[in-house]
């Protein structure tokens, strides 16, 4: 903990720490309430899904669902406000949007994949932005799909290796240029580093990069606008900002880079209500808060003449640890600006507020 | 032999006894006076002064002053009397002897007693410092913690404020679509194709009115709203799949920086284990680095035959062989070198021994074995031996049937046996 005299920084704040019986891989808060789910995976092989309510200074358990499989991710995004249903992917490879009033049999399922699903993303939902609800998968067998709830067993668009290629694992996927109905991309991120950029209007890969470090987590700064902004963060402590408002046909976007700290960034998430903010945890149980600044000039000419990306530069706000452990998830509040909920891998939810983001 | 000083003068009152003794032009410090209860030395070498009082004098408030060339004394009695002289008349020499080495005694223990005292003291002092540290430590903690508490509190409290905003505000939303229910059950149809025209106006205003609608809404109002909804949404997505290509990596870890330097060298390691199957050590010992290494004296061969060297080629071919004799390309590359050459039967052998280590037969190595079975029935057609030439030229054709040139030729030795068999 940083002590700061005048305490003009953003503090975080633990608020409340709730013990669980469970490996937690991913936590969500519920749209639109103060209730938050906890996903993982128990000591016997099974899945748990677990609902809970914050009551003052304490999570108050709302009810608990166990499923066959452990499940490692899940995600509202695709689902509208008044169903709120869930979408998870789990260590087998199947996707399941459940409603959690009646969670016995799943609104949707699929085997989308042969291995686990590391990562799921889902869009069009919440009445953010517009288009179809749509939701992707990334899964250790190397494939990226996207899958429309309207449409049984099959996916809209499969992102696979090539025939004879080896597979790399797909750790992270994130959607992103939602801003109208037809214009969406996937960005994936893979075990050997690569980040690629697939756009679904033209059913093709867009960009690739290769960031030296395997990808452990992509984000857009918002899903539903005109691409702005991409935040990979990777093994070895470093992450990067792309700038995704000017792509070179050889460069790329342009990017700067961050080493944080020694081990491995598991995380990243903007604040829903202030996209130049974003947050990162790590394998050391801490959290860094960033704040983004944009340069004077976003784009420049190169000596062609070719518009090229100027990436601007970060700064970082408030540094805490809460946790020997690596704290794999982290979820902002979309309804209340600075509450967040994290989980770390010594088997603890907290929920953490931050203050002071109104001054930023 | 020190020089006694004996030119003092002294006087006296009732508790004090002071005593002026000159120096002689001797510098005096703190350290030539010694002075016990009922002894006092003075001792600047060469110069001696001492007496033995006539009474006790308490000696850690007496003072000495030094300074204009003689030291002024003021010792306090210890008991208030008028002393008849300084020092003890009778004093004989063993009762002197016995006296100086008491006061001798004395003062060292008086030293003793002070350096504990002092000890005692510094020790209580820095106890009493690191306690009034700690508790200013404590106090700005206490303060910063106060301060996050308050902090915790107020946003507790907005938490709370807004949860019961929510509720109520879910209340008021249920209570207006009920009335909007009743409102409704009536111009249905109007409502339904207003609602429709509000929401093709793109943007959040449209959002806005779905939500409203459908917020807090019982099963009836659902469907009607669902209809709504799903006219508005466009089709899934046409079904298309994205070919991907990945950066290659040997290993299936995943990729760390700090691993590279280690992956490169293991990796570096494994070639050259690669590099040297068979090879004889005797001859190796006079080649050059390179000329080791089956695939640079495979590449430098390739180049030669380019030129038009065939010999040296051969020869490139011949030692990478020797080097490691499992890799097709090199005998396939050597037939090449036979056929034009005109060593028919080496070509053939060649490429038979390149076929052989092309299996199993796989859609990789389709390009080699097209090349080694054209190669071979060149051979064999040279050779005159066109039904074997034809049955290469087959082998080929059946692997990569779309190859013109191939079908060519292999309808031109059909022909050629034809003739050959009509004219026989």
């Amino acid at each position: 903990m940083s002590a700061v005299l005048g305490l003009e920084r953003p503090q975080v704040v633990s608020h409340v720490q709730q013990a669980l019986s469970y490996t937690v891989f991913d936590c969500k808060w519920v749209p639109r309430s103060a209730r938050l789910m906890c996903l993982g995976s128990a000591a016997r092989g099974t899945g748990i899904i677990q609902l809970y309510e914050l009551h003052g200074a304490r999570l108050e358990v709302l009810r608990e669902i166990e499923k066959p499989k452990p499940i490692k991710c899940g995600t509202f995004g695709a689902t509208s406000l008044q169903q709120r249903y869930l979408a998870t992917g789990d260590f087998d490879g199947n996707l399941n949007i459940w409603n959690l009033e009646a969670p016995e049999i799943p609104v949707y399922s699929v085997k989308g994949h042969k291995e686990i699903i590391n990562s799921i993303d889902g869009v069009g939902g919440l009445g953010i932005g517009e288009g179809a609800p749509e939701i992707v998968t990334g899964s250790r067998d190397g494939t990226v799909k996207v899958w429309d709830p309207r449409q049984k067993d099959t996916p809209v668009a499969n992102m696979e290796p090539v025939q004879g290629e080896s597979k790399r694992d797909c750790w992270t996927v994130a959607f992103g240029n939602a801003y109208n109905q037809e214009e969406r991309v996937v960005c994936a991120g893979y075990d050997n580093g690569d980040i690629k950029l697939f756009d679904l209007k033209t059913m093709s890969l867009r960009w690739e990069t290769n960031i030296k470090n395997g990808v452990c987590s992509v984000e857009f700064d918002r899903k539903d606008i005109n691409m702005n902004k991409l935040v990979a963060t990777s093994l070895e402590g470093k992450f990067h900002v792309f700038d995704m408002r000017t792509q070179h046909q050889t460069k790329g976007f342009a990017s700067v880079s961050e080493k944080a700290q020694k081990s491995t960034i598991w995380q990243v998430r903007h604040l829903p209500q202030n996209r130049d903010i974003f947050m990162t945890s790590g394998g050391s149980g801490s959290l860094h808060l960033w704040k983004y600044e944009y340069p004077a000039q976003r784009s420049k000419k190169d000596s062609e003449g070719s518009e090229m990306g100027v990436a601007g530069s970060l700064s970082l706000l408030q540094n805490v640890t809460l946790s020997t452990q690596p704290i794999s998830s982290l979820d902002w509040s979309p309804d209340k600006k600075g509450l967040c909920v994290c989980g770390a891998f010594d088997q603890t939810v907290r929920v953490l507020i931050v203050t002071k983001l109104n001054k930023i | 032999m020190p020089v006694w000083l004996r030119e003092h003068s002294w006087r006296q009152s009732l508790t004090a006894v002071y005593l002026s003794l000159p120096l002689r032009g001797a510098r005096a410090t703190a350290a030539n006076i010694f002075c016990s209860e009922q002894y006092l030395k003075v001792s600047i070498p060469p110069f001696l002064f001492e007496a033995v009082l006539y009474a006790p004098i308490d000696d850690t408030n007496s003072t000495a002053k030094i300074g204009n060339g003689n030291i002024f004394f003021t010792l306090y009695k210890k008991e208030p009397a008028i002393w008849d002289s300084l020092t003890l008349a009778n004093a004989d020499k063993e009762k002197l002897q016995h006296l100086r080495e008491n006061a001798i005694l004395e003062v060292q223990e008086k030293a003793k007693e002070e350096t504990k005292a002092k000890k005692i003291t510094k020790q209580e002092n820095k106890k009493y410092a690191l306690e009034a540290t700690m508790k200013l430590e404590e106090a700005e903690r206490k303060r910063i913690e106060d301060l996050k508490e308050k902090e915790r509190q107020k946003v507790t409290k907005e938490l709370e404020l807004w949860k019961n905003q929510q509720k109520d505000g879910d209340k008021y939303k249920s209570i207006q679509a009920k009335e909007e229910l009743h409102q409704e059950k009536e111009p249905l149809k109007e409502r339904k194709n207003e609602k429709l025209n509000k929401t093709r106006i793109p943007n959040e205003g449209s959002s806005k009115t779905r939500l409203k609608s459908t917020r807090g809404c019982g099963g009836s109002c659902s469907i009607f709203s669902q209809d709504l909804k799903e006219e508005q949404l466009p089709a899934p997505r046409a079904a298309a799949t994205i070919k991907v290509n990945f950066t290659p990596r040997v290993f299936p870890t995943a990729l760390r920086e700090s691993r590279v330097a280690e992956e490169e060298e293991w990796l570096h390691k494994q070639a050259e284990a690669r590099r040297i199957i068979n090879s004889d050590l005797s001859e190796l010992e006079d080649l050059k680095e390179e000329e080791k290494n089956p695939d640079w004296l495979k590449d430098k061969g390739n180049k030669m035959f380019a030129m038009g060297d065939y010999l040296g080629a051969v020869n490139a071919y011949n030692l990478a062989v020797r080097l490691n004799n499992k890799l097709p390309l090199l005998y396939l590359n050597r037939a090449a070198c036979h056929l034009k050459l005109r060593n028919l039967h080496k070509a053939i052998e060649d490429s038979s021994k390149a076929l052989e280590l092309l299996t199993p037969p796989v859609p990789d190595n389709e390009n080699a074995r097209v090349k080694a079975h054209v190669r071979r029935g060149t051979a064999f057609c040279q050779l005159e031996l066109y039904t074997e030439g034809l049955q290469d030229y087959e082998a080929a054709l059946k692997i990569d049937p779309k190859n013109k040139i191939i079908e060519k030729d292999a309808e031109k030795i059909r022909q050629l046996i034809q003739g050959t068999m009509q004219s026989s």
